[in-house]
């Protein structure tokens, strides 16, 4: 187990983005032969850290494009549209002529429209233009003309990597202490014998699931009011979307998490047994759900995981609301999996605690 | 039988109630019939099967067969549990509550109003003699104290048939005293109690006694028929004398 950990340790601590989807819309009027932009493109697409899903141009390409291409961003659904020019190449060669004249050489632009709700997607997105940029400028044409990348912010206007961090810090923070209070509360009501006393109640098992679920989601919320407020004073995050949305989905990943707390520690031969689950739960968690890095960075093969923690959706969802300003018609399909991982989990507990007898 | 009429005369009655774990016979084949307002003492080593016959009888161990009713409802009695009290022999009171909070908490659950549980919590504690720390943490208490919440906590709904796992396990003499009292008051007042104990002294002043042995009853009377019958001058020696027998 400590190995199976240190290796998820190395493998996602160290990881570089990859595959960060993009569109690119190429509107250069030279053709795609010989066309500056075209190089560019073709060097970017050998490396892994982007992925281009789509790439529209230069032939039959406008400005519609261009917009529906905004509008994948705007709906989450790729980090950026990247977008030459009509004119690229030709004010670029200008340009060029320019330079090696002596005269001053007037900058041609690339517009990238990118969701900086992760900062750290944004720049390595930005980042990666640039070297492609240089590379392609320099190996052809030995010089490099002022071309400028400008960025325009789809989302996460000004956002800095404590906005991006706040979030994850929440749910995670709410995930670890609803899990390990639930285990710990069930196995002090197992070994005190407070558990056989209340099943010898009329209290049925559904109301003490119940009353479990509550009382720890409402621990989780407190504590992420707590988090967000110290996170305004101390760091001035900025929230753009309805702080109750996000408060929401941590409320519903609380009472989900307590579940699968009370579910483990319920079905647990021993009180030990119980609190071994800590950790196997909590480490993929704390790794895997894009709570200090996103999704992107983590590798391939374990990509998958993330998507079965619940977490990750958490995680997305509050990022969605505070820094995209997202509301319930997008960010629908995370509470949908929280709400669903919630009602199954005490579901399970419930009859877990009915097959005890 | 005639249930209907066995649900007048019998608190409790098993037939062949059956426990095993993992092969290992907790309870044997137990036969019980223990009429409505009787104090019932079960006696028996440890590891001889008291509590697993306890814990059957409330509906936390589902037996491996046999059957058993409580007040005529067959087990889990679902209709009469306000009915029943249970006192668990771990602790079963909350740490971390103070001595009023357990048992307002376990009184809510009997949906008691506040006038009635405001009574009964007085009377209780004085049984107890705790009212000066009613509202010390359970956890700031010593064990014996302890002890005495978890028994207040299962009578908190005055209920007719009470099931006490080793009631007066730590409790000092002359509290143990008070608890008799108080038991006995509770018989007179028409209630079945059902008790473990490992105090022949208590044994004695229980109406029937059930000595257990190895999971199996292997005898059942009153302490004086069961002294008479194996000639013995005290329970103790008694139950040596039935062990003997049940062993050859
Ligand atoms: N959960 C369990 N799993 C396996 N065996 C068990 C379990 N609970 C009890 N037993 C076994 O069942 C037998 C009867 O135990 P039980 O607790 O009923 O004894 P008891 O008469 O109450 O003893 P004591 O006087 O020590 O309280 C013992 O041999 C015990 O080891
Ligand atoms: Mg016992």
């Amino acid at each position: 187990m400590p190995l199976f950990m240190i290796a998820i340790f190395g493998y996602t601590f160290g990881g570089d983005l990859r595959e960060v989807s993009v569109f690119i819309v190429n509107l250069d009027g030279e053709g795609a032969n010989g066309s500056i932009s075209a190089s560019i493109i073709e060097d970017l697409a050998t490396r892994d850290t982007l992925a281009i899903v789509s790439l529209i141009g230069p032939e039959n390409a406008s400005s519609s494009e261009v917009a529906s291409a905004i509008s994948k961003v705007e709906k989450g659904e790729i980090w950026a549209a990247i977008v030459f020019g009509e004119d690229f190449t030709e004010s670029a060669l200008e340009a060029l002529g320019n330079m090696r004249q002596g005269m001053p050489a007037i900058p041609s632009e690339i517009v990238v429209h990118v969701d900086s709700s992760n900062p750290n997607v944004a720049q390595a997105v930005v980042g990666e233009l640039q070297i492609s940029l240089q590379k392609t400028l320099v190996s052809e044409y030995g010089l490099i003309p002022p071309i400028v990348i400008d960025e325009n912010r789809v989302y996460g206007e000004g956002a800095e990597f404590i906005d991006f961090f706040a979030p994850g810090v929440m749910g995670l923070a709410a995930m670890m202490v609803t899990f390990m209070l639930s285990i710990v509360s069930f196995v002090h009501e197992r070994s005190y014998g407070t558990l056989d006393r209340l099943l010898t109640t009329p209290v049925t098992e559904g109301e003490i699931v119940g009353g479990y679920a509550l009382a720890l989601g409402f621990i989780a919320f407190i504590q992420s009011c707590v988090i967000l407020v110290t996170a305004i004073v101390a760091f001035n995050i900025q929230i753009v979307g309805n702080v109750l949305l996000a408060l929401f989905t941590i409320f519903l990943l609380g009472i989900g998490s307590q579940g699968l707390g009370f579910l483990l520690s319920s079905n647990a031969k021993t009180e030990f047994q119980a609190v071994q689950f800590m950790p196997i739960v909590l480490f993929p968690s704390i790794l895997l759900a894009g709570v200090f890095w996103p999704i992107e960075a983590i590798p391939d093969f374990l990509r998958p995981v993330s998507y079965f923690i619940p977490l990750t959706y958490a995680v997305e969802g509050c990022r969605s609301v505070m820094i995209r300003g997202w509301g319930i018609e997008e960010v629908w399909p995370q509470l949908l999996v929280l709400a669903a991982f919630a009602a199954a989990m005490l579901l399970l507990s419930t009859y877990s605690l009915k097959k005890r007898r | 039988m005639n249930m209907a009429a066995a649900e007048e005369e019998f608190a409790i009655l098993t037939k062949d109630l059956r426990k095993e774990y993992d092969g290992l016979v907790a309870v044997s084949d137990l036969g019980l019939r223990i009429r409505k307002g009787t104090l019932y003492g079960m006696i028996g080593p440890n590891g001889s099967g008291k509590t697993t016959t306890i814990k059957m009888l409330v509906g936390l161990l589902r037996p491996t067969s046999g059957e058993a009713f409580l007040m005529g409802e067959k087990v889990p009695a679902v209709r009469n549990i306000d009915r029943i009290g249970y006192m668990p022999q771990e602790m079963g009171i909350y740490t971390d509550l103070s001595v009023h909070e357990n048992l307002e908490l376990f009184s809510d659950m009997y949906s008691i109003g506040k006038g009635d549980f405001r009574r009964r919590e007085a009377e209780l504690l004085g049984m107890i003699d705790l009212e000066e720390r009613k509202g010390s943490l359970v956890s700031h208490l010593s064990g014996g104290m302890r002890h005495r919440v978890s028994l207040a906590c299962a009578l908190v709904h005055d209920p007719d048939l009470i099931f006490l796992d080793e009631p007066t396990v730590g409790v000092d003499p002359e509290l143990r005293v008070g608890f008799w009292d108080h038991f006995r008051e509770l018989r007179r007042r028409g209630k079945t109690i059902v008790l473990t104990t490992h105090y022949m002294d208590e044994a004695v002043r229980c109406d029937v006694v059930g000595m257990m042995r190895q999971g199996e009853l292997i005898a059942e009377g009153t302490p004086s028929e069961l002294m008479t019958v194996t000639g013995a001058g005290n329970l103790e020696d008694a139950f040596l004398s039935y062990a003997g027998r049940a062993r050859a």
